[in-house]
C-alpha cells in the first residue's frame, strides 16, 4: 500500500520517479530480499512535522509520539528532510542527505532530541530474530534530552547506564511488568512508573524522549510482532495404553515361526537325502 | 511317510500358523490413516494482505506503550463424537524442558495461552492433551485418534459463548518430524488445533513416537 502511494506521488517529478523507480519494480517481485522494513519514530516535542523522503512529502502533520510504517524501501540512501507542517522543503528544520538503508533489516529511524536538546535523526536497526517460546524482546532507547539513566523493571535496575542515543535490549518472560526510568545510579525516577504489557513473540521497542531541562520527558513505543517460536514439543502421554504398531512379543512369536519353517525345511530335505 | 517327516511338517504347520498370526497382528496395529492433511497445510498458508497494492498512506499510530489486548480464554470443549467434556486450563512452556506444558490432571487440557484465543480472525488456537498416563490411566484425548472429517466439537469462551468447529483434519507425525510452527502459526485461516500422543509407544523411555493432530475450522 505504501508502495503505490509512493508510485502516485512519484508521478509528481522526474526527480522522484527515478528514485522510485526500483520501487516500482519491486511492487512487481514482493519477495525481494533487498528490501527494508523502515519506521520512523517522532521523539521531538511540541514539534509536528511534514517528513520528506527523496524529496517527495511522505508524513504530513507526522506528531509527536507518533510511530509512521513500516514502509518497504530497498536497499540504497535516501534523503530524508523534515519541514514543519505546509512549509517548503528549502526551509526544513532538520535533514540528513543520503541516509543509507541496508538491505533486508527492520529499521527504526527516530527524530529526536541529542543529549544538550539540539534535534536530531538517529537510525536504529531492530533485533528482529526469534524469540523463544514463552519469551518477548525488551528494548530500551534513549533518546532524550536527559543523562545517563537505568531503567527498571519492579524496581530493579534491568539496563543500566543508558545513554543518548543509545539502545539496551534483553529477552524477557512475556507478560506485565512495571517499569520506570531513574536518572543513573539513583532513585530519581525521571519517566513513568508504567505498565508494560510484553506480548509473547514480539519486540517492544521504548523510547525515552523530550527533555529533562524542558519537563517533557515522556515515552513513545512500537512493537514488531510474528518473532515468536514453536514450543520444542507436545508431550501429552506416558501410559503407553494407546500404543499402536507392535509389541515386544510379536517380534518373538514372528522369529519363532521363521526358526520352524526354516527347522521343518532342513529336516524335510535331510529326509529326503537319507533316502537315496 | 516317516516320523521324522511328520515331525518336519508338523514344524512347517506351526512356522505357518506364528507367521500368519503375526502378520493379522501387525495389520490390525497399523493406525488409521491421515486424513485431510492437504486441507490441513492450506490452512497454514498466510493469507495474502489484500492492502498490497491500495491504500493512500504510510499508517501512522501513536506510540502508546502496548497494553494487554482482550484474548477470549477457550475454557471447555465439548467432542460428542469421542465423549470428551473438558476444562480448558490456560498454559505455557515448560520452563525446564521448553515445552507445551500440558496440564498434569490428565481429564484437563490446555490451551496455548501466548497463541491466538477463540475471539482470533488468522492463526492456530492450539489446544493440547493427554491420551493417557501411566498413573492416572487414560486421559481426555484417549480416543482423539478416531476423530474423522465432519465431526463437530464445541469449544466455549471465557466470554460464555459457545463456537462451533468441524474436523478437517487427522494427521499422526513422528514428534521429530512434526512441523510444528504451522500448527503453533499466528497467521493464516482461524482454526483450532487439537494435539495428543499417538503411536508406537516405547515402554522403557515411558514416551510415545507419535503426535496426533486434529486441525478443526469454525463451523
Amino acid at each position: 500500500m505504501q508502495l503505490s502511494y509512493f508510485r502516485r506521488v512519484a508521478a509528481g517529478g522526474a526527480v522522484a520517479a527515478l528514485a522510485f523507480a526500483g520501487v516500482g519494480a519491486f511492487t512487481a517481485t514482493p519477495a525481494y530480499a533487498a528490501t527494508s522494513k523502515v519506521s520512523v519514530v517522532h521523539g521531538i516535542p511540541d514539534t509536528p512535522v511534514d517528513v520528506y523522503v527523496n524529496g517527495e512529502k511522505t508524513l504530513d502533520n507526522f506528531k509527536p509520539g507518533d510511530v509512521a510504517g513500516p514502509l518497504n524501501l530497498e536497499e540504497g540512501d535516501y534523503d530524508i528532510a523534515l519541514t514543519k507542517p505546509g512549509e517548503p522543503i528549502g526551509s526544513a528544520i532538520l535533514k540528513v542527505d543520503n541516509a543509507a538503508v541496508p538491505g533486508g533489516a527492520n529499521i527504526s529511524i527516530a527524530a529526536h532530541l541529542d543529549a544538550a536538546g539540539q534535534p536530531k535523526i538517529t537510525p536504529f536497526v531492530n533485533d528482529v530474530s526469534k524469540v523463544d517460546a514463552g519469551k518477548a524482546r525488551l528494548i530500551v532507547r534513549h533518546t532524550a534530552a536527559a543523562p545517563a539513566v537505568d531503567v527498571r523493571a519492579g524496581g530493579t535496575p534491568v539496563f543500566e547506564d543508558l545513554t543518548n542515543p543509545n539502545e539496551a535490549k534483553g529477552d524477557v518472560d512475556a507478560g506485565n511488568v512495571k517499569a520506570d526510568v531513574v536518572l543513573a545510579g539513583t532513585d530519581t525516577v525521571a519517566i513513568g512508573p508504567a505498565d508494560l504489557n510484553l506480548k509473547e513473540g514480539t519486540a517492544t521497542i521504548v523510547y525515552a524522549i523530550g527533555s529533562a531541562e524542558g519537563k517533557t520527558l515522556d515515552v513513545v513505543a512500537q512493537t514488531i510482532t510474528g518473532l515468536h517460536s514453536s514450543p520444542g514439543g507436545v508431550p501429552s502421554g506416558d501410559g503407553g495404553q494407546a500404543g499402536t504398531g507392535v509389541n515386544t512379543w510379536w517380534y518373538a512369536l514372528t522369529g519363532a515361526g521363521v526358526l520352524l519353517l526354516l527347522g521343518g525345511g532342513v529336516r524335510m530335505a535331510t529326509a529326503r537325502t537319507g533316502r537315496k | 511317510m516317516t516320523v521324522r517327516n511328520r515331525g518336519a511338517l508338523a514344524a512347517l504347520a506351526a512356522g505357518v500358523a506364528a507367521l500368519t498370526v503375526a502378520t493379522l497382528v501387525a495389520c490390525g496395529s497399523q493406525p488409521a490413516e491421515d486424513v485431510g492433511a492437504d486441507e490441513a497445510a492450506q490452512l497454514a498458508t498466510a493469507t495474502p494482505s489484500a492492502a498490497g497494492t491500495e491504500g493512500p498512506s504510510v499508517p501512522v499510530t501513536t506510540g502508546e506503550l502496548p497494553a494487554g489486548a482482550e484474548t477470549v480464554k477457550p475454557v471447555r470443549l465439548a467432542i460428542p463424537a469421542i465423549d470428551v467434556k473438558a476444562t480448558i486450563n490456560a498454559v505455557g512452556i515448560n520452563k525446564r524442558t521448553n515445552e507445551f506444558e500440558v496440564p498434569p490432571s490428565v481429564d484437563e487440557i490446555g490451551w496455548y495461552r501466548y497463541g491466538p484465543g477463540l475471539e482470533a480472525d488468522a492463526g492456530s488456537i492450539v489446544i493440547a492433551g493427554h491420551v493417557d498416563s501411566a498413573q492416572q490411566g487414560k486421559g481426555a484425548f484417549f480416543r482423539l485418534r478416531e476423530l474423522d472429517q465432519g465431526d463437530t466439537l464445541t469449544a466455549t469462551g471465557s466470554d460464555g459463548k459457545a463456537r462451533e468447529y468441524r474436523v478437517v483434519a487427522r494427521e499422526e507425525y513422528d514428534k521429530t518430524k512434526i512441523p510444528l510452527d504451522r500448527y503453533f502459526a499466528r497467521d493464516g485461516k482461524p482454526r483450532l488445533t487439537l494435539i495428543t500422543c499417538g503411536g508406537p509407544f516405547d515402554a522403557k523411555a515411558r514416551k510415545y513416537r507419535d503426535n496426533i493432530v486434529v486441525t478443526a475450522v469454525p463451523a
